[in-house]
C-alpha cells in the first residue's frame, strides 16, 4: 500500500511521481542540519557476516533517507554490503518467486500487502526474531515481516482558502459549505488502499468504532462526496501537486509528503485527527540469496538508534521503543509516532483489511462508476 | 526466398520478444487457477468492465472523429501549399518526437483551475471564477486528439500526395468548380489515406494510459487502467482477460479496415 510513497526513477507511475515533484516546485528537502545525529558505534556479532544484501525500498527522498540513516552504517559495522533498489511492489516479489528470479532480498513492503500475497501462496520468508531488538513492541512484529516505519495517512489543507478557518477531521472534510473547493482522495488505481475509515467517521461513527469496517455505510458516505472529488490519487506526489497548484483546497496525503511543500514555501498544512495512523514492514521474498544477510540487516535497522536517524532526515515514525530519546522534542512533536500525535490518530486494521480487501476493491470501483 | 530472409531476424525478435510473451500472458486468462473460460463469461456481466470497456470506446471515437477534423485540412495545405511544407512539416513532427509524459505534464499547465487558460480567460473579464477543465473527460479528449493529430495527418497527406495532380486540373477543365473538384476527386482518391489514420489513431488511443491518468476525470478509467489496477491487485487472470479483449478489439478493428479497398496504397511511402 505504501507503493511510490517517493519519487523513483523506475516506471510509469513513478514517473508520474517525479512529475508531481516538478510541479510542485523545488524539492527541498527538510533535514536537521543542527541537530546532531545519533550515531551506532557497535552492533552484536549476530548481526555481522559477509557478501551483500539487496534491498528494495521507494527510491527518490526515501532511498537517501535510508542510506543515511542505516544503510551507511549496517556496511560499516557488520561487513556486509548493502545494494539499494527503487520500485519495491508486492507485485514484482510474486513474479519473481514465480520465475524462480529473486533479485531482491528484502522489500520495503506493508503487512497488509506481504499477507495479502501470502493468502495466495508462500511468497515470504519467516522472521527470524531471535536476531530482533527487544525495544521493537510486538504490535509492530508479524510471522513473515517486521514494520520499519511508521506514517500517517491525514488530512491537508491550503492554509489559504478558508479565510483563517482550520478544518478538523472528516466531518469538515466532506462540509463543502464551511470549507468550499474541490478535494482529491486516495482512489484504488495503482493497488491502492481506498479511505473507507475516513468514510465512516465523516458519517459520524467515532474513531474507536470504525473497525470492522462497514463497507455500505463507508459508500453511502462517500457518495455525499463524490462530486467534489476530483481526483482519485494513486501516487503520493498527486495530492502534493494537487495542492500546489490549488486544484484542491483538501486532500488526504501521506504525511512525509507534506514536510516538503511546506519548506518549498506552499500555505498548507496537516490536520492529524482522525488521521490513520500506518505503518511499512520489511518483507523477504521466499527463496531470497542473501536471506541470513536480510535477517541480520532487518534486526539493525530496527534498533533505537537508526531508527531515530530515519526521523532526522523524513519525518516518519519509529518502530522501537527506545529510539524517541534520541530526537530532539521539536523533531519529535511532527512525527506520526510523537505521544501527542499518536492519540489523534486511528491505528490503521491491516488484518481487517487483509481478510476483506478482495471483496471491498470490486464494490468501490462498482461505486465509483455508478 | 530472399526477401523473407530479410526479414528474418525481425521475425525471430518479434517471436521470442513479443509472441511468446503475449501467448504466456493469454494462456493466463483460460488456465488461471483451473482451465475454463469463466474469466470470459464473467466480463459479460461485469458492470465495471462494460462501464470501463465502453468508456474507452467513447474517448477512441471521439478522439478519432476531432483528429479527423482538424488533421484532414492540415494535411491539404501540407499537400498543396509546397512553400509552406517543410514548416507545416516540423510543427507536426516537433509534438511528435516530443513524449507523451511531457505534453501530457504541458495540458496540465495549461488547463489547471489556475493555468494559463484560465487565468487569461479571468484577465480578459470573460470569466468570474476559474472553469474546471482538468481533471475533467473534456481535458482527456484534448491532450489526446493533440497526441494523436500526427497519425492522422501522415497517411492523409501520403494519400493525397500520391493522388496524380492532371486530375484535378481535368477536372476543372471539364468546368468543376474546386468545391467540386475537391468532392468529386480528391476526396474519394485520398480515402485510403483517411481509413489508415482513422485505423491508427483509433487503435492507439484504445491502449492510452498516461494521458487520461494524468488529465483525466475522477470517474473516467480506461481499459488499460484497469488492466494496471488488476495487476496491483494481483488478479492476473483477470488482467490477462482483460489484455486479451483489448487485443482482440484492436485486431479486430484491423481486421475490418483491411477489408476496405485500396488501404494497402496509404501505407506505401512512394509518392509521385
Amino acid at each position: 500500500m505504501a507503493r511510490s510513497r517517493f519519487p523513483s526513477p523506475l516506471g510509469r507511475r513513478a514517473a508520474l511521481g517525479i512529475l508531481g515533484a516538478g510541479l510542485s516546485g523545488p524539492f527541498i528537502r527538510p533535514s536537521l542540519a543542527q541537530a546532531a545525529w545519533p550515531e551506532q558505534t557497535t552492533i552484536p556479532d549476530s548481526l555481522k557476516g559477509t557478501g551483500e544484501v539487496r534491498i528494495a525500498g521507494y527510491g527518490g527522498t526515501m532511498q537517501e533517507a535510508q542510506q543515511k540513516a542505516y544503510y551507511d552504517s549496517f556496511e560499516k559495522l557488520s561487513g556486509i554490503k548493502v545494494l539499494a533498489f527503487p520500485g519495491a511492489s508486492p507485485t514484482k516479489v510474486k513474479a519473481m518467486v514465480e520465475t524462480g528470479n529473486v533479485e531482491w532480498d528484502m522489500a520495503q513492503l506493508s503487512r497488509g500487502s506481504i499477507m495479502n500475497l501470502m493468502k495466495t501462496g508462500d511468497y515470504f520468508e519467516k522472521i527470524d526474531y531471535s536476531l530482533v531488538d527487544d525495544g521493537v513492541g510486538k504490535e509492530h512484529r508479524f510471522e513473515y515481516g517486521l514494520e520499519m516505519l511508521v506514517w500517517a495517512q491525514v488530512l491537508a489543507y491550503r492554509t489559504d482558502a478558508f479565510k483563517g478557518s482550520a478544518p478538523t477531521g472528516w466531518a469538515d472534510f466532506w462540509d463543502t459549505r464551511k470549507f468550499p473547493g474541490d478535494r482529491a482522495m486516495f482512489g484504488t488505481s495503482g493497488g491502492g488502499w481506498p479511505e473507507m475509515e475516513f468514510a465512516l467517521m465523516a458519517a459520524g461513527v467515532p474513531a474507536d468504532k470504525v473497525y470492522p469496517l462497514d463497507v455500505d455505510k463507508a459508500l453511502a458516505s462517500y457518495t455525499k462526496i463524490k462530486k467534489d472529488v476530483v481526483k482519485w490519487w494513486d501516487t503520493g506526489a498527486v495530492p502534493i501537486q494537487l495542492l500546489t497548484d490549488r486544484e484542491v483546497t483538501m486532500t488526504t496525503v501521506w504525511n512525509g509528503r507534506m514536510a516538503a511543500l511546506q519548506a518549498a514555501g506552499v500555505p498548507a498544512a496537516i490536520s492529524w485527527e482522525q488521521g490513520l495512523s500506518k505503518r511499512d514492514a520489511w518483507g523477504i521474498p521466499k527463496g531470497a540469496k542473501n536471506k541470513a544477510n536480510a535477517m541480520k540487516f532487518a534486526a539493525f535497522s530496527t534498533m533505537a538508534i537508526p531508527q531515530a536517524r530515519i526521523a532526522f532526515a523524513i519525518p516518519y515514525g519509529s518502530v522501537n521503543g527506545g529510539s524517541n530519546e534520541y530526537i530532539p522534542p521539536d523533531r519529535l512533536a511532527m512525527l506520526p509516532s510523537a505521544p501527542e500525535i499518536k492519540k489523534k490518530l486511528v491505528n490503521y486494521n491491516y488484518d481487517w483489511w487483509i481478510d476483506n480487501r478482495e471483496a471491498v476493491i470490486p464494490k468501490f470501483n462498482k461505486w465509483l462508476l455508478s | 526466398m530472399v526477401p523473407l530472409l530479410l526479414a528474418a531476424p525481425l521475425v525471430l525478435y518479434m517471436l521470442a520478444f513479443y509472441a511468446l510473451p503475449v501467448l504466456a500472458m493469454l494462456m493466463r486468462s483460460i488456465s488461471d487457477p483451473t482451465w475454463s473460460l469463466t474469466h470470459y463469461k464473467d466480463l459479460a456481466g461485469d458492470p465495471v468492465f462494460i462501464k470501463v470497456f465502453w468508456n474507452t470506446l467513447e474517448t477512441s471515437f471521439i478522439v478519432t472523429v476531432s483528429t479527423l477534423l482538424l488533421g484532414y485540412p492540415v494535411a491539404l495545405a501540407l499537400v498543396r501549399a509546397p512553400k509552406w511544407a517543410p514548416l507545416i512539416l516540423i510543427l507536426i513532427l516537433l509534438p511528435f518526437w516530443t513524449s507523451v509524459l511531457v505534453r501530457s505534464y504541458a495540458w496540465m499547465v495549461l488547463m489547471g483551475r489556475h493555468g494559463l487558460i484560465n487565468e487569461a480567460l479571468l484577465a480578459a473579464g470573460l470569466l468570474e471564477r476559474p472553469l474546471r477543465l482538468l481533471n475533467t473527460p473534456l481535458a482527456t479528449q484534448i491532450a489526446m486528439t493533440h497526441i494523436l493529430l500526427p497519425y492522422m495527418i501522415l497517411p492523409i497527406a501520403n494519400a493525397l500526395r500520391q493522388i496524380d495532380p492532371s486530375l484535378a486540373r481535368a477536372a476543372s477543365g471539364l468546368g468543376a468548380t474546386p468545391f467540386a473538384s475537391f468532392r468529386q476527386v480528391t476526396l474519394p482518391l485520398s480515402m485510403p489515406g483517411v481509413a489508415a489514420g482513422v485505423l491508427l489513431v483509433f487503435v492507439l488511443a484504445l491502449g492510452f494510459y498516461i494521458t487520461p491518468a494524468m488529465v483525466g476525470g475522477p470517474r473516467e478509467i480506461t481499459l488499460s487502467m484497469l488492466i494496471s489496477q488488476q495487476v496491483e491487485e494481483l488478479n492476473w487472470a483477470y488482467a490477462a482477460t482483460l489484455s486479451a479483449v483489448l487485443l482482440a478489439t484492436a485486431l479486430g478493428i484491423i481486421a475490418l479496415f483491411y477489408r476496405l479497398p485500396g488501404i494497402g496504397n496509404a501505407f506505401t511511402t512512394s509518392g509521385r
